[in-house]
């Protein structure tokens, strides 16, 4: 193995991580909340759709974008209504949302099959470009990688040093002592919905303005399963989220690479790399859980009679 | 009482649930500066009325005056606004979150600076004489400790009332000394204190005013002062005389019930104790060495790692996998709430919970005769409200630990392994459980674990001094140079 083969791999792990990572820590933030959303998958497929058709009719990508998040949010609010309005079980709404994503992205994006959209191509930076390793690998990147990483620090920096980052993990960990605490607990998890669902939209839109930029059906291919297994991974930490969601697109660019350059693997049985990772990092992740990681309250919803 | 206006004057308070009135007109005035205690049997309405001034519950009726202006506080937050706070018998803190997070929850502020936040705490701690690592974790601290910091969340939000229900349940006696410096220092730095509580001597000894309530209503307020004797105060609350004594039958221990020996485990170390038929030993020690895990070794939910346990002559895996261990061992578990009951079963459901022979027929549950018997059990025990369709949640905590041990007794078991089986109970209930362990001994064996001392003193035969997960001596308990060494052997001295 030499160079050639590594830098672009590299790079592409992190073209492939980045939707993942953007809808990891979108989950990051609801599961923080106390809510469980299992529609991961159908928020990215209807984000992915919002923003090439948004960015087709009005050739602005960063719109696009930006609608892909409100997109996320709207399908997210039908989670939110479901369990915090009316108590109804997180699993099966969750699943039922995916559903409905995809199949919703399915039926509208089938007259786009085959289409292109202008989306973000890699930015130029000539002198840092230059740096060895580095410069191939992370600072060509497209605009929304650099975004994607800068919601990393940004998410811990709201969970862990504002006060409603305080009062939003309380909401998911004893909802009862923050209500206790005078707070308006159904308002944080409404947050927590909200703004998750906004992030798997983004992490959508990349793949439909930046990963390619021609439309297919079943684009999210997975990676919304993959956040809401990365979620545990990580250790509902941000910072692992990058990790995590840049081990998964390696694995996703090499598999993709190993049957480019024809190997005598199957190529089922490359396709299945990635998901088969997700199987051995769940059970790691299990074994090294001490337990106290999850969100106490998670899944659990809140009784105002109580 | 002082002539300074009340901070809190509670004015008709009533409210209803179903049938029973949990609160039915209540006039109380609580004033600055001034330590008023709550009393009142199981289910009198103490805690409803503190949930309605904290905001949690909503009066059907009446109104809450803060310094003379009525307010009405539909939740939490509007009471603390208004100064008013109250430590839950609960605890309602964040397990995964440290000290100072824990106080900062719901504090208006927009960037948390670590460092700040915990020098605030560790301040405000110092002012109260209360004890506490700002960054520790929940999860880490002792009941003791979590108790301070529901104290400090009050007292960092300018608190003047500050309500606490049953504070000293979960406490150990040096524990609850602590609490009550701080109480003080509290009160003398012009706080209200309000206090639920079902000791007497703690009454006697802390508060300034007590108001009794008897079946939701105000029966008597009166200065502390007034009081003669804790006999005195026990008989205007249960209205006859509770003289908290019992007739202990001289000890005639038969076959061996329990048998543990050289019993190592998580926390427990080379445990040795018998326990016969006819008498009860009582385990005694302060709270977390070692109590739990040998209660969970006895009762099957951990497996002993090393050494013996027999259980009605028995080894513990065929004990707990071959034989059909219903109606021979009772746990009565100190979590009543978690382990002994489900909350939303009501309470013929909860009565089969652990008993089930005749009331089943092959696969069917004879619910009727159940009802019949679990309505009987209700009367027998005067475990209120007397109805059988209500769910567990909706008991009070002291009716619902007489449910418990309504059903366990029931089983007759031959091997009972009661632990804190009085806490949170009125004198009047204390008295009848310990009557009813006293009967109970006649046909089982009793492991009694408790952290009363006077508890301990009055039902065993033997005592087990527990420390650092070993016993460190059993003795008879009319072993008088012994009982004189008990403080020392709780500390760990060897006997
Ligand atoms: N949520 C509820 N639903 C129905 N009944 C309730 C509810 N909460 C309390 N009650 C009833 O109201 C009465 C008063 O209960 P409360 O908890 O105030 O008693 P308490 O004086 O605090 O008793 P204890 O000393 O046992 O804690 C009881 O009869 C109880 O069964
Ligand atoms: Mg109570």
């Amino acid at each position: 193995m030499n160079g050639e083969f590594f830098i672009p791999l590299l790079a592409a792990a992190i073209q492939s991580g980045t939707p993942i990572l953007f809808a990891t820590l979108g989950e990051i933030l609801t599961e923080k909340s106390g809510v469980i959303n299992l529609g991961v998958e159908g928020m990215m497929v209807v984000g992915a759709l919002a923003a090439f058709w948004i960015a087709q009719s009005t050739g602005a990508p960063l719109l696009a974008f930006l609608i892909a998040g409100v997109a996320g949010s709207l399908l997210a609010g039908i989670h939110g209504a479901v369990c915090l309005w009316f108590r109804g079980n997180q699993v099966v709404s969750g699943l039922a949302l995916t559903i409905l994503g995809t199949g919703l992205a399915d039926f509208l994006g089938t007259p786009l099959i085959g289409q292109s959209a202008p989306g973000f191509g890699p930015v130029h930076l000539p002198t840092l470009a230059a740096i060895p390793i580095l410069g191939p690998v992370i600072l060509t990147q497209d605009l929304l990688v650099y975004i994607s990483l800068l919601c990393a620090p940004l998410l811990w920096v709201f969970l862990y040093k504002t006060r409603w980052g305080l009062a939003l993990r309380s909401a998911g960990e004893f909802p009862e002592a923050a209500a206790a605490a005078g707070l308006n607990v159904v308002a944080y998890r409404w947050l927590g919905v909200l703004a998750g669902g906004a992030l798997a939209g983004w992490g959508g839109a990349y793949l439909s303005l930046a990963y390619t930029h021609l439309w297919t059906n079943g684009m999210s291919a997975g990676r919304g399963w993959i956040a809401v297994a990365l979620v545990i991974f990580a250790f509902w930490r941000p910072g692992r989220a990058i990790a995590g969601a840049y081990l998964f697109g390696g694995v996703m660019a090499l598999q993709l690479r190993l049957q480019a350059a024809g190997t005598h693997w199957p190529s089922s049985i490359l396709l299945m790399l990635p998901y088969a990772l997700t199987v051995v990092v769940l059970v790691l992740a299990a074994r090294l859980e001490r337990g106290s990681e999850a969100p106490a309250a998670l899944g659990i919803n809140i009784d105002p009679h109580e | 009482m002082n002539g300074s206006p009340p901070v809190v004057r509670l004015d008709g308070i009533t409210k209803r649930y179903g049938a029973v009135a949990a609160n039915q007109d209540i006039r109380l005035d609580i004033h600055s500066g001034r330590i008023h205690a709550l009393l009142g049997e199981n289910g009198a309405g103490k805690s409803t009325l503190m949930g309605i001034l904290s905001g949690m519950v909503q009066p059907d009726s009446g109104r809450i005056l803060i310094d003379g202006q009525p307010r009405a506080f539909r939740s939490a937050r509007e009471a603390i606004t208004a100064g008013i706070g109250m430590v839950y018998q609960h605890f309602m803190l964040v397990k995964a979150m440290t000290v100072a997070e824990n106080v900062f929850l719901g504090y208006p502020g927009v960037l948390l600076n670590r460092r700040r936040m915990e020098e605030t705490v560790a301040q405000l701690a110092r002012r109260f004489g209360l004890d506490i690592d700002p960054a520790a974790r929940i999860g880490t601290l002792s009941m003791g400790e979590r108790q301070r910091v529901e104290i400090l969340k009050l007292l960092f939000r300018d608190s003047r009332v500050l309500i606490f229900d049953e504070p000293t349940s979960v406490l150990t006696p040096r524990e609850s000394e602590h609490l009550f410096d701080a109480l003080r220092r509290m009160a003398a730095q012009g706080k209200a204190i309000v206090f639920i509580t079902h000791k007497l001597d703690e009454v006697m000894a802390l508060s300034d005013d007590i108001t009794i309530l008897r079946r939701g209503s105000v029966i008597e307020g009166l200065a502390t002062t007034a009081v003669t004797s804790k006999h005195e105060l026990a008989r205007r609350m249960v209205g006859r005389d509770v003289l908290l004594q019992v007739q202990r039958e001289p000890y005639e221990p038969r076959q061996l019930v329990l048998r543990v020996d050289g019993l190592s485990n998580a926390g427990l170390r080379d445990i040795r104790l018998e326990v016969r038929q006819g008498e009860i030993l009582g385990v005694v020690g302060v709270a977390g060495n070692g109590q739990k895990p040998l209660v969970e070794a006895i009762c099957g939910l951990t497996a002993p790692a090393a050494g013996v346990v027999r259980i009605l002559g028995e080894d513990w895996h065929r004990f707990y996998t071959h034989r059909r261990w219903d109606g021979n061992l009772a746990y009565i578990p100190e979590d009543r709430r978690g382990l002994a009951t489900c909350r939303n079963l009501d309470l013929v459901d909860n009565f089969l919970l652990t008993t089930r022979q005749g009331f089943c027929r092959g696969p069917w549950l004879l619910r009727r005769r159940a009802t019949r018997k679990a309505l009987r059990l209700i009367r027998d025990f005067a475990i209120q409200p007397a109805d059988t369709r209500i769910s567990a949640r909706q008991l009070s905590g002291g009716n619902l630990q007489k449910l418990v041990l309504a059903r366990e007794f029931f089983r007759r078991p031959r091997l009972i392994v009661a632990e804190q089986p009085t806490q949170g109970l009125d004198i009047a209930a204390i008295q009848d459980v310990w009557n009813l362990l006293l009967n109970a001994r006649k046909a089982a064996g009793i492991l009694l674990i408790t952290g009363d001392l006077t508890e301990a003193l009055m039902l065993a035969d033997r005592l087990a001094v527990m420390s650092a997960g070993r016993i460190v001596d059993t003795f008879p308990v009319d072993d008088a140079d012994k009982l004189d060494r008990i403080g020392l052997m709780m500390a760990g001295s060897a006997a």
